[in-house]
């Protein structure tokens, strides 16, 4: 190897995932004392060690975005079955089944994904109005960006969700194929009777670990304190959403310090 | 005692090495220093975390040097204690000479184990 040339791969790490800006002068310091005759598992152990450090710093500057992610998605299941309520009350399945294909899935898919983007928005806009408040000014390039990269994440987390586990290809209800685990949850969350009827080698039992309660409780604010494997497994495209629109969001208000490259 | 509040020792030793490195405190030096007196490997990447943390608290500034060929066209970052860095280390220095100063001699077994 060449002396003068630090592992390329160690290098690029450092570049690429080191979160935020990458710091020059810390790339820096690394080449001068690999120059200067440190060994290439040094370097090695400095780059692992550099980015690691970096995303403790990145975690802890962030542990509001954090708190509110955790706190916000809590909701979702309430959220859900609101939505869900709404959509028994208007008979919105109903009508939607009576549309030709492709028309029927595209405004099935359609209104769960405006149903889910809106709880998002509305807890980006709650996070963010206390900052914009108290700087006295909107900007309003971040704000779009990070609203609409909630949508490809929400898409993302979804498309994850329905190709890895196979449990959500079919709800337990039986009541025909599911493709996110959030009908599932609110099947059996609004029509409880129906699991009943589950065959045993299809029983929640052996899908999910938990087993759900046969009852009418189909209230928001139960939901909410649904501590159970679906429940959080419905919370969880809601957590990383926020999450990752924020995150970029967030690092825009962040004070720079002095002397940092950008 | 002033009200603010205490830095890590980590921290303490990373100000006493700037001040000590005065104007070519940056990375590489500070890092060897500490490596030097404490008789282990520093990673450079904690060195940077809490230079950092005392920048957000005021105790230290930098500023970029130029870049050299040596570093592949990479700048020093060149760091310095500020004025509030310089008085917590003399408090700091006066609560614990203060301290050791209270305790009581130690036992000669101790003495033994830490020579």
């Amino acid at each position: 190897m060449n002396r003068t040339a630090p592992p390329s791969a160690a290098t690029w790490m450092l570049e690429h995932w080191t979160p935020g800006d990458c710091d020059e002068a810390l790339a820096g310091d690394l080449l001068e004392e690999f120059r200067n005759g440190r060994t290439t598992a040094w370097y090695r152990r400095q780059v692992f060690s550099a980015i690691g450090f970096g995303w403790v710093r990145e975690i802890v500057n962030r542990r509001a975005v954090l708190l509110f992610a955790a706190l916000w998605s809590m909701l979702a299941p309430g959220w859900v079955l609101i939505v869900a309520g709404l959509s028994q009350r208007f008979e919105l399945n109903a009508r939607i089944l009576s549309l030709e294909f492709p028309w029927s899935t595209l405004c099935d898919l359609g209104l769960m994904l405006a149903a889910n983007l809106l709880f998002i928005w509305a807890g980006i806009l709650v996070y963010l109005i206390p900052h914009l408040w108290l700087r006295r000014s909107l900007r309003v390039r971040p704000l779009g960006q990070g609203i609409l990269a909630s949508i490809p994440v929400l898409l993302a987390v979804w498309v994850a969700l329905i190709v890895l586990p196979k449990q959500f290809l079919h709800t337990a209800a039986g009541s025909g194929p599911s493709l996110a685990p959030v009908p599932a949850y609110t099947i059996t969350r609004l029509n409880p009777t129906e699991v009943r009827h589950v065959t045993p080698e299809q029983t929640w039992d052996v899908r999910y670990g938990d087993k759900p309660v046969a009852t009418s409780i189909n209230d928001p604010r139960t939901a909410i304190a649904d501590m159970r494997k679906s429940a959080l497994l419905v919370r969880l495209p809601f957590l990383l959403c926020v999450l990752c629109t924020l995150w970029g969001v967030t690092s825009r208000f962040r004070r720079r310090p002095q002397g940092m490259i950008t | 005692m002033t009200d603010r509040s205490y830095f890590g020792e980590f921290e303490l030793m990373i100000l006493l090495a700037v001040i000590h490195l005065g104007e070519e405190a940056y990375g590489v030096p500070i890092s060897r220093k500490l490596e030097a007196h404490r008789g282990r490997n520093v990673s450079v990447g904690s060195v940077y975390a809490a230079l950092e943390r005392l920048e957000a608290k005021g105790l230290v500034s930098s500023t970029l040097g130029d870049p050299t060929p040596e570093r592949g066209g990479k700048a020093k970052r060149y760091f310095r204690v500020t004025r509030a860095g310089l008085r917590q280390v003399h408090e700091t220095r006066r609560v614990l000479s203060r301290l050791w100063h209270a305790l009581p001699e130690l036992k000669p077994e101790l003495k033994e184990d830490s020579v």
